[in-house]
């Protein structure tokens, strides 16, 4: 099974269209990936159908990098009892 | 200048002050005076206490059914019966809007009047509107009015432009046999001084008033003169310092303080060709007029007059109360005019299809977490119309959200978040971004995109509705 990080990773590489290999933990989001407002938005919605978990809107969009988004959804897999390898 | 400066610390709070006193979002936004206001009038420092203004019996009249009809095609009768009832609504019991005027010269005005007045309604008080013509009265006392108004233009520009009097002396001759008309007819007179803002205040206005308030005294006080003060071109300027005739406040501190004239018996008739006409409408009541003269959505001649919705919601703000008023009234007066033809503009205040509708995502974002940040006041509340926003490529996922729980009206933790929308949200950028689309999108086609790409919302909302 897929580790959060490389699950995370690519997500966002089919939302951005990006290489998942170019993503690095401390990317961030919007600055260095290019995610637009709405694309913000669909990284969301797309982890939340990917881990089957339901997050916090704005806790979820203040997340600003790959690596903290990682840690995040790792936080919330945890508190709602879903299970996702480290 | 005195040195003024100083320093001043933060008040470092850890909750909110929404400033409720002023902004108690069931009313409109109050206005509260805090001192005297001084204007300097003939070398003399005079103070107004606008603080008073809570207390004067202060009102609105109305002149839609004239100066409003002289700017467009005319009323039907069943029009103007209809309008006259819901203005009877909007003024309430108290009368707030106490009277409104009817021209008395054709069949059809003679028809109108009887059969408002057959309605049965205390107020708005019908009165007339007659030529400085001694015959014309016979109109008035076969209306059985019992008071109308009468062209007494006070300009140089009008007396010896346009009436073409010889003098001033012969006018003013002119106007009182008229007012001495009035009198004996039974008819109060309710003298109309066109072009206030450009006449000659101390050469012809004030000795005029004079003579008005000396003939008034002869008389009983329910006939006595009123005193529409009009200015005719909106040239009127409502800043202290500002000189005559173009002055608000000296002008209704001269015939108010100067002639003697009552609150009760001045009226301000303002017109809009320097975007003045609201301010400078709610300056007259402040300044000591008691009743501000106005038309439904502002319509006048050319630019029009002060819009009667508008002293509304002034005079609600300033009583701190609704007084009777039926705000409500106004949002059918708006859909029974654009019914009949009436263009309303979108963005127009309160009424407007646009008026509290937002575009831009941000804003849509603050209407999202607490309506308050962007909304005037409760105008669901009050107007029956919520706060909305309209789907463009500004509005961004808030916008969209927003216009989802508006359309399932939904509200507190019902309400869907945008993370949950995001297939519409993408759907609306893509029309701009790739589509090329340069229009806004219509609730239509949105609902359309709602049953395509959110069905299980649609199902669940929707259905419950039917």
């Amino acid at each position: 099974m897929a580790t959060v990080e490389e699950r995370v990773k690519a997500i966002t590489a089919r939302v951005l269209k990006l290489n998942p290999d170019e993503i690095k933990p401390e990317h961030s989001f919007t600055a260095d990936l290019g995610a637009e407002s709405v694309q913000s938005i669909e990284l969301v919605a797309m982890f939340e159908e990917e881990f089957g978990i339901e997050m916090d809107e704005d806790a979820a969009l203040s997340v600003e990098t790959v690596g903290k988004a990682v840690e995040f959804i790792t936080e919330v897999c945890g508190e709602q009892g879903v299970e996702a390898e480290q | 200048m005195d040195e003024v400066r100083k320093q001043h610390r933060l008040v470092n709070a850890k909750e909110p002050n929404l400033v409720q006193d002023i902004y108690p979002y069931s009313l409109p936004p109050l206005i509260r005076f805090e001192g005297p206001v001084v204007e300097y009038i003939d070398g003399k420092a005079v103070e107004f206490d606008f603080g008073a203004v809570k207390d004067r019996d202060i009102l609105i009249s109305d002149t839609t059914f004239r100066d409003g009809q002289q700017a467009r095609p005319p009323y039907t009768i069943d029009q103007m019966v209809h309008i006259y009832d819901l203005m009877s609504r909007l003024g309430g019991p108290n009368g707030v809007l106490r009277q409104t005027e009817f021209f008395l010269y054709t069949k059809n005005d003679r028809e109108t009047l009887e059969r408002c007045r057959a309605l049965g309604h205390k107020y708005p008080e019908c009165t007339g509107w007659i030529r400085a013509l001694k015959g014309d009265f016979r109109l008035v006392k076969e209306a059985g009015l019992k008071e109308t108004g009468v062209l007494t233009s006070c300009s140089d520009y009008h007396i010896f432009q346009k009436l073409r009097f010889r003098s001033r002396a012969e006018c003013m001759d002119s106007y009182c046999q008229v007012v001495e008309a009035a009198f004996d007819a039974g008819v109060r007179p309710r003298c109309h001084l066109e072009d206030l803002t450009r006449a000659d205040i101390n050469g012809f206005v004030l000795p005029f008033i004079d003579r008005l308030m000396e003939m008034s005294s002869q008389v009983p006080e329910e006939l006595s003169v009123k005193i529409r003060l009009c200015d005719t071109m909106g040239f009127g300027i409502s800043y202290p310092g500002a000189e005559l005739p173009r002055s608000i406040p000296k002008l209704i501190y001269k015939l108010n303080r100067e002639c003697g004239v009552p609150s009760d018996r001045l009226e301000w008739h303002g017109h809009n060709d320097f975007h003045k006409v609201h301010a400078n409408a709610a300056t007259a009541w402040l300044y000591g007029c008691d009743v501000v003269n106005a038309t439904l959505f502002g319509f006048g001649e050319r630019t029009g007059n002060p819009p009667l919705e508008g002293a509304v919601f002034e005079y609600i703000a300033l009583k701190r109360d609704l007084c009777g008023i039926d705000t409500m009234a106004i949002a059918e007066l708006a859909d029974y005019m654009r019914s009949i033809g009436l263009p309303i503009p979108e963005n127009y205040p309160f009424v407007g299809r646009s008026f509290n509708t937002t575009r831009a995502g941000i804003h849509a974002d603050g209407l999202r977490r607490d309506e308050q940040i962007y909304n005037i006041f409760d105008t669901e509340k009050l107007l029956g119309r919520p706060p909305r926003v309209a789907i463009t490529d500004k509005s961004g996922a808030d916008g969209v959200a927003h216009w989802l729980n508006e359309f399932f009206g939904l509200k507190g933790d019902n309400r869907i978040n945008k993370i949950k929308v995001h297939k519409l949200a993408r759907w609306v950028i893509d029309q701009y971004d790739k589509e090329g689309r340069l229009t806004a999108i219509s609730d239509q086609e949105l609902e359309a995109k709602v049953r395509e790409l959110l069905p299980e919302y649609w199902e669940k909302y929707k259905s419950s509705q039917k």
